[in-house]
């Protein structure tokens, strides 16, 4: 929302230099985005959030400049009576449920030109497009009070009716800017007695806009229903600065004093003469409304006593009308453009804004300290481990996005069709959830070979399976790829890591070998699950081991794993064995013996040797290398 | 015997200070000091003499073997400084060392790192959820039911569900952290104190600023008198302890539909300094933490009552953390797996 300063100086007075208005201005939540030097002007460019489409209207924004300056506003002056010159014919079927309020005038006699320059200049400083005085003077008063007006060519309302109702879905409408759309079910528009000739709350049809040989016009301020304007302008992509305020909440009790002063600005800049009675179809009375504040719950809430009197004079200025009830208790009323204050946290938040959270004392809160395991707990400390035997290997860590293409799924042998996709991707890059990191891996790795000789990453993220969503599960999986690694020395690294998680399993099935390197690949969550971290200490041994290599000839395709559980089989007293080395069909095994209650001697060792040798004789037809 | 004991001193001084290497003054050691070496002779001459006169000369031997024992120990640590330094001189000391290959952590973990260490300090929990999320959990229990305009600052991700019973627009990728709010609060009770980490999606541009895919986190906490003094105590201290304790802050009002009054707090920005750049879109201060005390109609979404508790909660742009911690000039720079990026941290 852009706001000149000269135009809002119209309704206030300022005193603060333009900086430090923007910044109390931002403290107070209208968020000050920029301001830009314009001639003799300046220019404030506001963030408006979504609550507040008061806001989207110069006189809103000078309504907080008025509570910040501690001042009032200059409403402008409005003719207190709209007395027709001539009556000519129109009926408005109307339908309250659907368009709460529909307030409108005609007027006859009018002259279609080019607006007058205090105009043209005005709506070009707010970044609009003059297009002549009739939508000049529409589009002014929309964005001087924040509630939307169409002008309607009179003379092509056939019929000299107009009905709302909702549309059933298919009909065709073009927009005064000429461009043609099927409108959605339920959209509310009004129809004359031959066409469609509005498309409430959004944009008016081209075929009833007002143009130069307009002559006569009647000019609508309606108040619309929210859902049902966000529904048909999300369905057709259509957005407008009306249909912007009406999704948001239009100010029901502003419509009479909008049309007024649209009145005005016609009768002044294009001649005619007021033809009709007021229209003012209405469901209730659009009255403020009230709501009470306790000081208590104030003080309670914000953690700081404000005085009653503070309180009074913050929200005075704010133009809530507090009036003092009992003791602890005040009444405000708010008025009609205020929608966004329903319950009495919203006036705590009033106070709170106007007073100023910069001003607030900074504490820790008191409390107890939840002992309670809260749910869906996450332990760092778990990931940490693993993280760190990974940099100690050498491995550096990546983040990759969780969208992958459809190609990464592709080139990695994943089936798109049981992989779960977003129906509205940001691009076709980032179209599928990772059932899998290795894809993103792979590029890392593809990445960095320019550069690097020796790469080694791995990641500790999310990945996402199911074919589909009812089927979905989303589990961290951790992923690692080395191109200067060995098969022995990355299971040698998975070994370590799980032998701190305490989990003993065969992780050979979890390494991959491609033309790029050796990746593995986990299911992080699953290993944490299983994790057995109770550790306790064994006494080292009181007696010496004695250890010997022994070296087999192995003939048979026998595996080492198989040698090595044969041996340990035969006796307790092995406490460790290891592969030193292989030569052809030799390998060499370094054994420890070890007896943790006595001195062992050679002839136990001997026997045990002879046991091993026995053994592997029979099962494997294996032997000492002669 | 008082002479003898001069003389032992005198001439083992002397040789010490003229020793050449570690050999020679451990001979010396021996010859001193050794269990027949000529000190210890000495000593046991002693009970020969007059009881009168043992005290004294006692005295004498003790200083003489200390004196013996000092000399060689700054003797030995001359010769071994010596030593290394002649080894060093013959080798290139100025080529670069042999480094061990250890791996770097991203630096968006060692943020995380911190910012859990210092909520843990606070007695906050660590949590953690599901990124695919349904409609209710991400907006509705969030006091933003279907058709809220505030849904429009959230352009939402949805996932396809074809081949389920799952209507379209039910299941998303959760757009913010706040969806672990009310499933971590209908599970438990007050007190709570909860931060949950993780990943976020949204529909948005990839430029230096903005990602479909960032990092939040989100935290809350839950007890009988939880006020507005006490969030921004909250956000001033923890972003001190993050940021460094001379940053700049600056809270404001803002409206978010899960909160009431809601806080959004700034930083002055420390890739430019508060000068403007296009990082902080020229306006010197960088938006980092929204918050506010938890809406009415969240707490009694959960099954809380706001008339017993209230409670606070606050979401930090992680991504945008670690790129101002940095002063990385770039969001695309986290998810780049460029090593030379990467071997910074």
């Amino acid at each position: 929302m852009l706001a000149p300063l000269s135009w809002l100086k119209e309704y206030v007075d300022v005193k603060l230099s333009p900086k430090n208005l923007g910044e109390r201005l931002t403290e107070i939540g209208l968020s000050t985005e920029k301001i830009i030097k314009d001639g003799d002007d300046i220019i404030f460019e506001f963030e408006i959030t979504p609550n507040r489409p008061d806001l989207l209207s110069i006189l809103g924004i000078a309504r907080e400049i008025a509570a910040v300056e501690n001042t009032k506003i200059k409403f402008p002056k409005l003719s207190s009576d709209l007395k027709p010159q001539k009556k000519l014919p129109l009926k408005i079927e109307a339908n309250v449920s659907i368009n709460p309020r529909f307030t409108g005038i005609i007027i006859d006699g009018i002259t279609v030109r080019e607006s007058p320059a205090w105009l043209k200049e005005k709506l070009i400083k707010i970044g609009q497009r003059p297009i002549n005085n009739i939508v000049d003077i529409t589009n002014y008063v929309m964005f001087e009070l924040g509630n939307p007006i169409h002008a309607f060519d009179y003379k092509k309302i056939k019929g000299s009716l107009m009905k709302v109702h909702q549309a059933k879905g298919g009909e065709k409408f073009t927009s005064v800017d000429e461009i043609t759309y099927r409108l959605p079910k339920g959209a509310v528009i009004i129809s004359d007695s031959e066409k469609i000739i509005d498309l409430c709350g959004i944009k008016g049809e081209l075929n009833s806009g007002t143009f130069e040989n307009t002559k006569t016009i009647f000019i609508r301020v309606p108040v619309e229903v929210p859902v049902l304007i966000r529904k048909t302008a999300t369905s057709l992509s259509l957005r407008s600065e009306a249909s912007s305020i009406f999704e948001k909440g239009v100010n029901k009790g502003g419509t009479v004093d909008a049309l007024k002063r649209c009145v005005e600005l016609v009768l002044k800049e294009a001649g005619g003469q007021i033809a009709s009675d007021l229209f003012d179809i209405k469901k209730e009375v659009f009255s403020p409304w009230k709501l009470n504040l306790k000081l208590e719950r104030l003080n309670k809430i914000l953690g700081i006593s404000i005085t009653e009197g503070e309180v009074l004079n913050l929200l005075q200025r704010l133009n809530l009308t507090p009036l003092k009830k009992a003791k602890d208790a005040v009444e405000v009323t708010i008025p009609t453009y205020r929608n966004d204050l329903k319950i009495e946290e919203d006036i705590i938040e009033e106070v709170a804004r106007l007073y100023g959270y910069n001003k607030f004392p900074k504490t820790i809160p008191h409390g107890q300290i939840p002992i309670v395991q809260v749910p869906y707990l996450k332990d760092y400390e778990m990931e940490k481990k693993v993280k760190n035997v990974l940099i100690a290997s050498g491995f550096s860590e990546i983040y990759t996005y969780s969208l992958i293409s459809e190609t990464d799924l592709l080139e990695n042998g994943i089936n798109p069709n049981k992989s779960l996709r977003v129906d509205n991707p940001v691009s076709r890059e980032f179209e599928y959830l990772r059932p899998s990191l290795v894809p993103s891996l792979k590029k890392a790795l593809l990445q960095n070979k320019p550069c690097f000789e020796k790469i080694n990453l791995f990641e500790l993220g999310k990945v996402y399976v199911g074919s589909n969503i009812n089927e979905s599960e989303e589990f961290y999986s951790l992923c690692a790829v080395s191109n200067n690694k060995n098969f022995y020395e990355v299971k040698g690294i998975i070994e370590r890591m799980f032998e701190d998680y305490g989990i003993n399993e065969e992780w050979a099935k979890y390494i991959q070998i491609f033309d790029e390197g050796v990746f593995f690949e986990l299911n992080f969550s699953d290993i944490l699950s299983k994790m057995n971290l109770s550790k306790k200490y064994k006494p080292i041994p009181k007696y010496p081991p004695i250890i010997e290599d022994l070296t087999i000839e192995v003939f048979e395709k026998i595996t080492v794993g198989d040698i090595i559980g044969e041996i340990k089989k035969q006796s307790p007293l092995i406490s460790q064995i290891s592969l030193l080395d292989v030569f052809g069909s030799s390998k060499t095994f370094h054994i420890v013996y070890q007896d943790r209650q006595k001195n062992l001697t050679n002839q136990e060792v001997s026997k045990i040797r002879e046991k091993i040798l026995h053994a592997l004789k029979k099962k494997f037809k294996a032997g000492l290398k002669e | 015997m008082e002479e003898e004991l001069i003389q032992i001193k005198n001439s083992a001084v002397s040789l010490i200070l003229d020793a050449k290497d570690k050999k020679e003054l451990d001979d010396l050691k021996i010859r001193f000091l050794g269990r027949s070496g000529r000190l210890s002779l000495a000593i046991k001459e002693l009970s020969k003499l007059p009881k009168e006169k043992r005290p004294e000369i006692g005295r004498l031997a003790n200083e003489v073997k200390n004196t013996i024992e000092e000399t060689i120990s700054e003797k030995e640590s001359r010769v071994t400084k010596q030593m290394s330094q002649e080894l060093k001189e013959k080798i290139d000391t100025t080529i670069p060392g042999i480094r061990p290959l250890i791996g770097h952590l991203h630096p968006m973990t060692y943020v995380i790192y911190d910012v859990v260490d210092v909520f843990k300090g606070l007695g906050y929990q660590v949590a953690d959820g599901p990124e695919i999320e349904t409609d209710y959990y991400n907006f509705t229990a969030l006091n933003m039911p279907p058709n809220a305009p505030s849904r429009d600052t959230q352009a939402t991700l949805y996932l396809d569900t074809r081949n389920s019973k799952v209507k379209p627009g039910e299941i998303l990728l959760r757009t913010q952290t706040s969806n672990m709010q009310v499933r971590i609060m209908e599970k438990t009770k007050p007190p709570v104190r909860v931060i949950v980490p993780g990943k976020t999606y949204r529909v948005d541009d990839v430029n230096a600023s903005h990602s479909f895919e960032f990092w939040q986190v989100e935290g809350f906490m839950v007890d009988t008198s939880v006020s507005l003094k006490d969030l921004f105590g909250t956000l001033d201290y923890v972003l001190r302890k993050i940021m460094g304790e001379n940053i700049k802050l600056k809270f404001a009002t803002t409206n978010f539909p899960f909160v009431e009054p809601g806080v959004d707090t700034y930083i002055e920005c420390t890739v430019c300094k508060g000068k403007g750049c296009t990082f902080c879109k020229m306006t010197g201060w960088s938006e980092i933490m929204p918050a506010g005390m938890i809406h009415p109609n969240v707490l009694k979404a959960a099954g809380y009552d706001p008339r017993k508790v209230s409670g606070f909660a606050f979401a930090i742009g992680l991504s945008r953390l670690v790129t101002l911690r940095y002063e990385m000039e770039d969001l695309r720079l986290l998810t780049n797996p460029d090593i030379r990026i990467l071997e910074q941290f």
